[in-house]
């Protein structure tokens, strides 16, 4: 058989099982991630109705006392302060990042470049990135030293190892996780559209509203549940710029694999995170599908 | 295009967005030349940092098998995360909206628990520890980011093209190769860079995976917080910094001849 | 999900050797059991190891402990994978092991403690020497993770200094050759504190608000308050645990922050005037800026070891009696400890260091007390420290 007849017979082969053909395109991924990912993950959740083993890992048995535990008030208000925090960053990262997205999208010389821009400084080590911003942000740092000497103030004003700094690390560190998914939305955007809304008299607000904003919203939510979520886990920027005067989720999990020698407890309260963040997105996946099947309509 | 001008307010904005993301930068290249070890203030001009690379193979070494780990892991995650996202936005099949849910898992996962759960399942399965279980772990975390990245450009993307494509005789691989993938690019290179960036700059995950003599440069650094980190750390992160600005300069220009999408005409 | 009931009695099928061992390692699985408790009862019940999971008593060391002669670990291997803190070795010492014995180093660094012992609970790290703290070696002799050394390969071991052997955390220096060693204090300007601290109740005092931190270390937060009142580094008396919670609390009100080491810095350019701090790393910090000064708080204050350690199940274990061996010699410890700044448990070395790191005197041993793992204790920590994180 010639390889050209080869090609028609699996393309009609294709055409016949259009399932078999998603599942084609699916298996790679997901059985890289099912055998190193999930595989691993059931054995975590295993180990979170087991009894805690005394330097670490877990013993035998069965128990839902992690679980439990996660109830006790000290914990809630963790969770509802990450949630807080993170639901603060996200908002933060989409007013910053979609006029980056938005303008970068718009240029007509150096768009890669610029976009490059965006991700270069996460190409340096984290840790270096965050004692630059420590520089710049404590007592005696280059930003206090700065104002003092224009006159603007006279005492420093107290900034690194406050919740300001916290929120400055995130957003930093973030960033990113938004600008790159408006862009990959905007970047398509069908610009005669544009034109002829401004042709017919919109103005610029109208246009932005009506004509960019819809179509560039998976872009946005593509984009807030990148920032949202990793955010809810993030624990060296509380700690470094926090100078770890708070308590995230994500610093309770570690201490529980490290100081406090917990893993079933550990493991619970991601299972607990993990759980409501799938539930969000589910209800989220189930709204827009409904929404496109109304569109079609 | 040029009748549709942005307002100096915007420019002015994003700049300063720059400035925010680049000013930390802007110190950490200052003190790569600065004598001081512990980088608090300035203490004089130095070239010491760049010259003692000579004698710390440690980041030499480390940078290496960051550099193979991030390329390795990059590749097969973007390609992986692309046919994902394709299967997911071009096909209507039976637990599609669970297959979507089920991405986020990896990305709302705390770092720690994917770290230790593949270390025991590695130490199960005696997987042998070094590059190629980093590899691995990388390429599991950046799946999803990835397919969650080329889904944004996915959905809703102009299918007129395609189907005039077809119509004009193009059989479907043609048209994927011909059409779908250059209109795909932009998010296919966000999600490649998101995941080369979250690879190059793992540390928790990477520690638990990794075996003797094959430490990435983040680990040479996070090691290193509880002492002091070198000021050849700012040396190497400033080098990184100006060869991969040259590359990317260089690519866009000599791209900009022929642009990958057209989207502008 | 099996009962309780069913996996003990897993277990004790096992224990009493009803169940092949595969057949258990396959039950096991299916139930999800984990693979540190699986190695460690395997190891516990298989022939090859007649070492008992506890550590042996104190009574002697190994050499001279027994009927069972010294093991022979045959020829030299050609590698050795060691596993350290950072920077905390002499630049050179890695190189002059290998042009003397041709071995091959790989050399990898870790961050903490805990981290080291999740790795190593797990298992297959592959690594030949790794270097925790007293309480993590007690950890890990507990769990059977380390193979015990042998002296005979041990020529220089006469030089560890009496302080550093059969200490607590590993009796009859069963497992650890002694690394190096320092102490818990408060590092402070004196150009901006006086007079001069005395003791932990200084970072209770709010003269100095927001330019003090301490340790970001449960241990070493926790145990500083609990010294502050007269008791012990690892107590796990409910009230004692109480007390330090509550002066916990109110020194976060006048601390800067809970930080690590690299307060170093903030130190010498005068963010901070206070830090909780080990005695070393004042040191160092005390070369930019000759105004820090290290105070050994009166009430007591914690004093640790680091040893060198063999993993079980280490590829090279001759190579590593070879470093062990190599370390132990006078010079290299001086050169290793004139590096770190920190003290060197080798007798022969102590007085040639470049900066002197004494020995502590009769009187400062009297407060320094060497930390315990907290065993069961650790979840009650654990809840005190996430209560002082979310105050």
């Amino acid at each position: 058989m010639n390889p050209f007849a080869l090609r028609q017979a699996a393309l009609r082969w294709f055409h016949r099982h259009k399932e078999t053909q998603a599942w084609a395109l699916l298996a790679p991924g997901f059985g890289w991630l099912g055998v190193f990912f999930l595989a691993p993950l059931l054995i975590m959740f295993g180990y979170s109705f087991m009894p805690r083993g005394e330097y670490g890992g877990v013993e035998a048995g069965f128990t839902l006392e992690h679980y439990a535990r996660f109830a006790d008030p000290l914990y809630i208000k963790i969770l509802w302060r990450t949630l807080l925090d993170s639901t603060v960053c996200t908002l933060i990262c989409l007013v910053t990042g979609y006029p980056v997205a938005y303008v970068v999208a718009r240029a007509t010389k150096w768009r890669n470049f610029l976009m490059f821009l965006v991700i270069l400084p996460f190409w340096t080590s984290f840790l270096v990135r965050t004692f630059a911003m420590i520089f710049l942000l404590r007592d005696t740092g280059l930003v206090n030293t700065l104002l003092i000497n224009l006159g603007v103030i006279q005492e420093p004003i107290i900034m690194l190892y406050t919740p300001f700094a916290v929120m400055l690390g995130l957003v930093y560190g973030f960033v990113p996780f938004m600008v790159l998914p408006i862009y990959a939305s905007l970047e398509k955007l069908d610009l005669s559209l544009l034109e002829a809304a401004e042709v017919l008299g919109a103005r610029p607000a109208e246009r932005f509203f009506r004509i960019t904003l819809p179509l560039s919203m998976p872009g946005v939510v593509a984009g807030c549940l990148l920032v949202f979520i990793p955010a809810l886990g993030s624990f060296l920027t509380s700690d470094l710029l926090g100078g770890a005067k708070e308590i995230l989720i994500g610093n309770l999990v570690q201490n529980q694999f490290t100081t406090a020698r917990n893993w079933p407890f550990g493991s619970a309260a991601s299972f607990i995170v993990m759980a409501l963040v799938l539930l969000a997105v589910m209800i989220y996946l189930r709204a827009r599908d409904r929404g496109n099947e109304l569109g079609a309509q | 295009m040029h009748s549709l001008k942005m307002p100096i307010w915007l420019t002015a904005f994003v700049a300063a967005v720059y400035a925010f993301l680049h000013i930390p930068l802007l110190v950490l290249v200052v003190f790569s030349f600065n004598e001081s070890k512990y980088g608090v203030s300035w203490t004089g001009f130095t070239t010491h940092w760049y010259e003692r690379l000579w004698e710390r193979q440690d980041i030499i070494d480390g940078l290496k098998a960051s550099v193979v780990v991030g390329v390795s892991s990059t590749v097969i995650s973007t390609l992986l995360g692309t046919l994902m996202a394709l299967a997911i936005a071009r096909h209507e099949f039976r637990g599609r909206r669970l297959m979507e849910a089920f991405l986020y898992i990896p990305i709302v996962t705390p770092e720690i628990v994917v770290g230790i759960s593949l270390l025991i399942l590695f130490v199960l399965v005696n997987f042998p520890l070094g590059l190629m279980s980093v590899v691995i772990a990388h390429v599991a975390f950046n799946i999803s980011f990835v397919v969650v990245v080329v889904l944004a450009r996915l959905q809703g993307m102009d299918r007129n093209l395609e189907e005039a494509a077809m119509i004009l005789g193009a059989d479907e691989l043609t048209t994927f190769w011909r059409i779908t993938v250059p209109l795909l690019w932009p998010g296919i290179l966000s999600g490649a860079m998101l995941a080369f960036t979250m690879s190059f700059d793992d540390y928790v995950i990477t520690s638990f995976v990794t075996g003797t003599g094959a430490s990435t440069l983040p680990i040479v650094v996070y090691t290193m917080v509880r002492k002091n980190i070198e000021p050849s750390i700012n040396a190497i992160s400033t080098i990184i910094l100006v060869i991969t600005s040259l590359l990317i300069f260089a690519a866009d220009r000599l791209g900009r001849d022929k642009p990958l999408v057209k989207s502008e005409e | 999900m099996p009962t309780k009931k069913e996996t003990d009695d897993l277990f004790k099928s096992l224990i009493e050797g009803r169940l092949p061992r595969r057949d258990f390692i396959r039950a096991a699985l299916a139930f999800g059991a984990s693979a540190t408790a699986l190695g460690s009862v395997l190891e516990a019940c298989s022939g090859e190891t007649a070492e008992a999971p506890k550590p042996p008593p104190p009574s002697g060391p190994p050499t001279a402990a027994g009927p069972a002669p010294e093991a022979d670990l045959g020829p030299m291997e050609t590698e050795l994978n060691i596993y350290n803190w950072s920077d905390y070795i002499a630049e050179d010492t890695v190189a002059n092991f290998e042009k003397e014995t041709g071995v091959k180093v790989k050399y990898d660094t870790y961050e903490s403690n805990e981290e080291l012992l999740a790795k190593l609970q797990v298992g297959g790290s592959g690594y030949d020497i790794v270097v925790p703290t007293g309480y993590i070696l007690s950890v890990l002799s507990a769990q059977n993770l380390l193979e015990p050394l042998v002296k005979k390969y041990l020529t220089n071991w006469k030089n560890v200094a009496p302080l550093f052997v059969n200490p607590t955390f590993d009796p009859s220096n069963t497992f650890g050759v002694p690394w190096q060693w320092g102490t818990t204090g408060i590092a402070y300007r004196s150009d901006k504190i006086t007079p001069p601290p005395e003791g932990w109740a200084l970072f209770l005092d709010a003269k100095y608000k927001n330019k003090m931190t301490m340790l970001n270390d449960e241990r070493d937060v926790i145990g500083a308050f609990l010294k502050l009142r007269g008791k012990s580094l690892s107590s796990a008396d409910p009230a004692d645990l109480e007390a330090a919670k509550t002066d916990a609390i109110a020194a976060k009100a006048n601390l800067k922050a809970f930080i690590s080491a690299e307060v170093k810095g903030q130190v010498v350019s005068g963010d901070v005037w206070a830090a909780q701090l080990w005695n070393g790393d004042t040191a160092q910090a005390s070369k930019e800026e000759p105004n820090i000064k290290y105070c050994l708080p009166k009430e007591g204050a914690a004093f640790w070891t680091d040893s060198l350690v063999i993993p079980k199940g280490a590829p090279h274990k001759r190579a590593a009696h070879a470093f062990m061996d190599f370390i132990l010699r006078p010079d290299v410890a001086t050169s290793i400890s004139d590096f770190t700044g920190y003290g060197t448990p080798n007798a022969e070395a102590v007085a040639k260091l470049a900066v002197p790191v004494p020995y502590p005197t009769e009187e400062e041993l009297k407060r320094l007390e060497i930390q315990k793992d907290l065993g069961k204790a650790a979840q009650a920590w654990d809840q005190l420290w996430t209560e002082i994180g979310a105050a």
